[in-house]
């Protein structure tokens, strides 16, 4: 069967400590066990966290819903996007399957980035690996107004903001990418084609800021 | 020196005094003393017993914070998890009791420390770990740490099954089987909605039509309609019964009667120029019914005021016609629904080649005027001519997409062996189709095993065999 793989990109330096990060944690949870109640993610969408502070790190590999335990996370250190999205490339060449002539590949790969800082590495080089990876679509949410949207930018199109990084507007997020992978497992499923772009997904709430 | 005297030596020197030599024997006649005795030896014994009590709140303090990871169970599913001590380091753990685990259909046996069952209700349960120490001995003293266990619902019970409005213009059935004769064959046909439409009460977008021509010629069609097509459930209809409409009322009976003799003169004498002339027939004949369905389709399209597009369909059709000499099968196809033919000795003749693209989606409708236009479209048909069959096969991509994935698997004879092997009851639920002429219930079977359970494949099935 083919798989809907879902990477979340989530930014736990230490900026992120105490409300933010414990609303990411919350976040994501809430994430999972409203899918999971949604016939045809639990059967094709496979999560995966990867988190960035210092260094990046996939904390949760690629995991189908039924079986995904979220793991406990902290914030330190400082905002290493650049090595998240080298990660993140790693992890699609080896958990994403590929389409040949004998075998029927995975769907094309959900990327969702989460940050509220700048990055402290140099970023361009790991975008300039991700950007060879085929992905349906890709979401930057800049939390708060430390991030800066104009490096989301060049890393996608789709940048929404949120004006603080408070526990609130971080779960309105949540909610926001728990409808996008609704929507797009549904999709795939019914009529056998992908999502490519943020209009195809459910519009943002008011708490959430396009980017344009 | 006893641990009276030292204790007290720490004593003095922690508040910055020093007994001099000369003070010495003094400082034992204190120590000596049966009450100062009594007083160190309780400070020694509240100190012990101070730092058990830390070692054992402390110790308490690890286990609740630490991680106990419980896979995750699912609603009906045995479920079985042995808590590995080894593993935890919990070698001074003895688990007394575990609460809250009767209430969602799981027991704790503390002898295997093994929490076992059948989970009945879904959700993140929390529940109560209450544990002894063993550095603690014969002590009555429990603790407590909370664990939870994330339960899943059964993914198939989440799947709803609304009918579907049967007052809608278009509306079509949601289930529907054939089962009948085709010249000395027989046909059984099954086409059931997918569950993507189930649940949201929407409709099948399947169809398919066959008949028994009076000109000897037995037709079967079968359409899909497109799922992003608001009216492709009447497209699909449209096109399978405009296809059979041809050939029962357009056709000029002696273009059958010319095709006749072409056969016998190829079945004499075989030669290049005849079979031209043959594969030049079909490909006027059964192309100017591939347009005539197209001209169908753009018709219904103006009569609804809906652009064509929303009858989008692909489109597949088989004709078949007993000779002395064997059978002659011709076919017609846009889209990716296969026809495959599969020979007495198993042998597999791909009859249509199937409109994909590299990332789904890629497909070809009967409804697209380009289709007409494309230099491909000559390669739509087929001529074949066998002595006899053992099937003839044809089926919509809810079926195709589950059973052989890719294109490519349709040529492999052990994939079509599977197939067979999984219709005569190779299958989880055991559901067989028994394809035997005097079998009147193979319609019945046929539907029953098309409910097979196939995650991330829940599209409209249809599947038609002949034999």
């Amino acid at each position: 069967m083919r798989k809907l793989p879902v990477y979340l990109l989530l930014d736990t330096s230490g900026s992120m400590s105490g409300e933010p990060i414990e609303a990411v944690k919350n976040g994501v949870q809430v994430m999972i066990s409203s899918l999971r109640q949604n016939p045809q993610a639990i059967e094709t969408a496979y999560i995966s966290v990867i988190t960035f502070d210092s260094v990046a790190k996939q904390v949760v590999p690629l995991t189908d819903l039924a079986s995904f335990q979220m793991v406990d996370i902290k914030a330190s250190g400082t905002t290493a996007l650049g090595a998240a999205l080298n990660t993140v490339s790693q992890c699609i060449d080896t958990e994403v399957t590929k389409t040949t002539m004998d075998q029927r590949g995975d769907w094309k790969p959900l990327v969702f980035i989460m940050t509220d800082g700048i990055p402290t590495d140099s970023w361009q080089t790991g975008l300039t690996e991700f950007k060879k990876r085929k992905v349906a679509f890709t979401v930057a949410c800049a939390a708060g107004h430390g991030a800066d949207t104009g490096v989301l930018k060049q890393i996608t199109e789709n940048v929404v903001s949120l004006d603080t990084a408070g526990s609130q507007s971080i779960a309105k997020f949540f909610t926001w990418v728990t409808a996008s992978i609704g929507v797009t497992s549904t999709k795939v499923e019914d009529s056998g084609k992908e999502v490519v772009g943020l209009n195809e997904l459910p519009p943002p709430p008011a708490e959430l800021n396009i980017v344009v | 020196m006893s641990s009276a005297k030292a204790y007290l030596k720490t004593l003095l020197s922690a508040n910055n005094i020093t007994v001099p030599d000369n003070r010495s024997g003094f400082f034992d006649t204190f120590c000596d003393s049966e009450h100062n005795q009594n007083i160190i030896e309780q400070i020694l014994q509240n100190q012990k017993k101070l730092m058990e009590n830390w070692q054992i709140r402390n110790r308490v303090q690890d286990i609740q914070d630490q991680n106990l990871s419980i896979p995750n169970g699912m609603v009906g599913k045995p479920y079985q998890f042995v808590i590995d001590r080894q593993q935890l380091r919990w070698s001074d753990v003895a688990i007394v009791d575990i609460a809250g685990l009767n209430e969602i259909g799981l027991q704790f046996d503390s002898s295997t420390n093994t929490i076992s069952g059948m989970p009945v209700s879904s959700g993140d349960h929390k529940f109560i770990i209450s544990y002894k120490l063993t550095q603690e001995g014969g002590v009555e003293a429990q603790y407590e740490k909370i664990a939870s266990l994330i339960v899943n619902p059964d993914a198939r019970s989440l799947w709803k099954n609304i009918p579907s409005d049967t007052h809608d213009t278009y509306w079509k059935e949601d289930d529907i089987t054939s089962f009948g004769a085709l010249g000395d064959k027989k046909i059984v046909v099954a086409s059931k909605r997918g569950r993507s439409h189930a649940n949201k009460g929407s409709f099948r977008d399947d169809g398919f039509r066959w008949l028994q021509h009076a000109s000897g010629w037995g037709q079967v069609v079968l359409a899909d309609g497109a799922g992003s097509a608001e009216y492709s459930r009447k497209g699909s209809e449209e096109a399978c019964k405009a296809a059979v409409a041809y050939f029962k009322n357009k056709i000029d009976p002696a273009a059958f009667a010319e095709f006749d003799g072409l056969l016998a003169e190829q079945h004499q004498a075989a030669d290049a120029l005849t079979l031209r002339k043959i594969n030049l027939w079909v490909y006027e004949k059964l192309g100017a019914a591939a347009f005539h369905i197209f001209k169908h389709l753009e018709q219904c399209a103006a009569d609804m005021q809906v652009p064509l597009t929303q009858l989008h369909t692909t489109l597949i059709f088989t004709l078949f016609k007993k000779y002395g000499f064997g059978y002659a099968i011709l076919s017609f196809g846009v889209g990716d629904c296969p026809i495959a033919l599969i020979g007495k000795d198993e042998s597999v003749t791909l009859m249509n080649w199937l409109d994909v693209g590299e990332y789904g989606g890629g497909t070809r409708f009967i409804t697209m005027p380009e289709v007409f236009k494309s230099d491909k479209f000559a390669t739509r048909f087929n001529f074949k001519l066998v002595d006899d069959f053992k099937y003839l096969v044809m089926m919509t991509d809810g079926i195709y997409d589950p059973k052989f994935e890719v294109e490519a698997n349709l040529e492999k004879p052990e994939r079509w062996k599977q197939f067979f092997n999984d219709l005569d009851g190779g299958n989880p639920d055991g559901t067989r189709v028994v394809f035997d002429a005097a079998n009147d219930n193979i319609a019945n079977e046929l539907s029953q095993w098309m409910d097979f359970w196939s995650p991330g494949n829940h599209d409209d099935r249809t599947l038609a065999i002949i034999y």
